[in-house]
């Protein structure tokens, strides 16, 4: 999704949110993620009036009124946290672990194939199909992308082949690039 | 992972627990050390492009974290080569040979000044501004996915409602902003069109 991103030429244009919308966006978030209720003020403060910055192709941000980069929009319009806010918050998303041979492809921003899960190195959360996951690696303390699971973990294990995992965003991608908004 | 506790679970599957619990021995934010050469967490330099520079880079600004990285990305590499070499006795065969052959290559991190050359036969829209608020959507490279220029300029100019004309090789401008819609719309006129090759150039100078 951020593979071409770049700051200079995709940002088109940012507003405040309106104090309605922050409130429905906080809501749905926390729909999703109940888990995430004690951390979340923490996360997105009640009262920070949120920036939204629209980018090329749909593209949605929010940041933090300090420019950072909470979340990103879906087409869909479900939010989902930038990789730099999971670094702090790593329990936001279940993880799906890729084994170390994996890493070089995610990282040139590849998809995730199922077996890259499913070997010794990998590990996996039980999740459904269009689950969005963390990716974390074998051997490494920090995440290295986002992602939407192609079908659910059952599926990856019993075909162990294919892309198990759709790649949204991933270290070094325009957004990881991008830092922060002015 | 060392950031998030295993909870309560492990008991009878090594599958992470979901969700993940924030663990209560840790105080967040957790503070990721990123590095200043390739701007991933240090963890990661190895898959930098320029490790050498990275390492140069960590052992400058912080000479302890420098220390434990290097210690640790050794013993990583060592173990990984054993890994590999189990796999490929336990599995053994030419299908495995060849998978390791594809996992070994190509891939690479991109530095951050990399950028990308814009593929052949992208549609790129942009928009022009004409006055002070009035727009003209411009739209360059259907032609070179086969689509007549002349019925899609047509097409369009039914669609909006509005002038739409065929100005050049392979360009047509259509009166107002509908940037956004021909986003949708053309790959739904012309399913060939991949979603991805349609470039939103936003505002450009004309
Ligand atoms: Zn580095």
């Amino acid at each position: 999704m951020f593979k071409k991103f770049s700051e200079k030429d995709s940002v088109s244009q940012s507003s405040q949110l309106k104090s309605s919308v922050i409130r429905n966006l906080r809501h749905n978030f926390l729909q999703q993620y109940p888990h995430v209720e004690p951390y979340f003020d923490e996360i997105w403060p009640k009262r920070d009036n949120v920036k939204l910055v629209k980018c090329q192709d749909h593209i949605e941000l929010i940041a933090s009124q300090t420019g950072d980069i909470l979340f990103f929009k879906q087409r869909d319009g479900t939010l989902l946290p930038t990789l730099r806010l999971v670094h702090k918050y790593p329990f936001i998303l279940p993880w799906m672990q890729v084994d170390k041979g994996a890493i070089k492809f995610v990282l040139s921003g590849a998809n995730v194939m199922c077996p890259g899960m499913t070997s010794p190195g990998g590990k996996m959360s039980v999740v459904a199909k269009d689950t969005p996951v963390l990716l974390v690696a074998e051997g490494k303390d920090h995440a290295l992308g986002i992602g939407m699971m192609k079908m659910s973990t059952e599926e990856v294990r019993k075909t162990n082949k294919g892309i198990g995992v759709d790649l949204i965003h991933f270290l070094n991608d325009g957004l990881w690039q991008m830092k922060s908004v002015k | 992972m060392a950031a998030v506790a295993d909870a309560n679970t492990e008991v009878n599957s090594r599958d992470f627990p979901n969700p993940i619990l924030p663990r209560t021995d840790i105080t967040y934010p957790i503070n990721v050390l990123y590095c200043g050469v390739c701007s991933l967490p240090t963890e990661y330099c190895d898959y930098s492009p320029e490790p050498e520079k990275c390492k140069e880079w960590l052992r400058q600004s912080l000479p302890d974290q420098f220390k434990a990285v290097s210690a640790g990305g050794a013993d990583d590499a060592a173990a990984a080569s054993a890994k590999d070499g189990e796999e490929g006795d336990q599995d053994g065969g030419d299908d495995d040979r060849k998978k390791k052959q594809t996992r070994g290559g190509k891939a690479r991190v991109k530095l951050p000044a990399a950028e990308e050359k814009k593929k052949p036969g992208a549609i790129k829209l942009s928009i022009a501004s004409r006055g002070k608020k009035k727009y003209v959507t411009v739209v360059t490279g259907l032609g070179s996915h086969g689509i007549d220029l002349k019925v899609a300029a047509k097409f369009f100019g039914q669609k909006f409602a509005c002038g739409s004309s065929l100005t050049g090789d392979d360009e047509i401008v259509i009166q107002g902003d509908v940037k956004d819609d021909l986003l949708d719309l053309i790959p739904e006129k012309w399913p060939d069109v991949d979603e991805d090759q349609i470039e939103d150039l936003g505002e450009q100078k004309r």
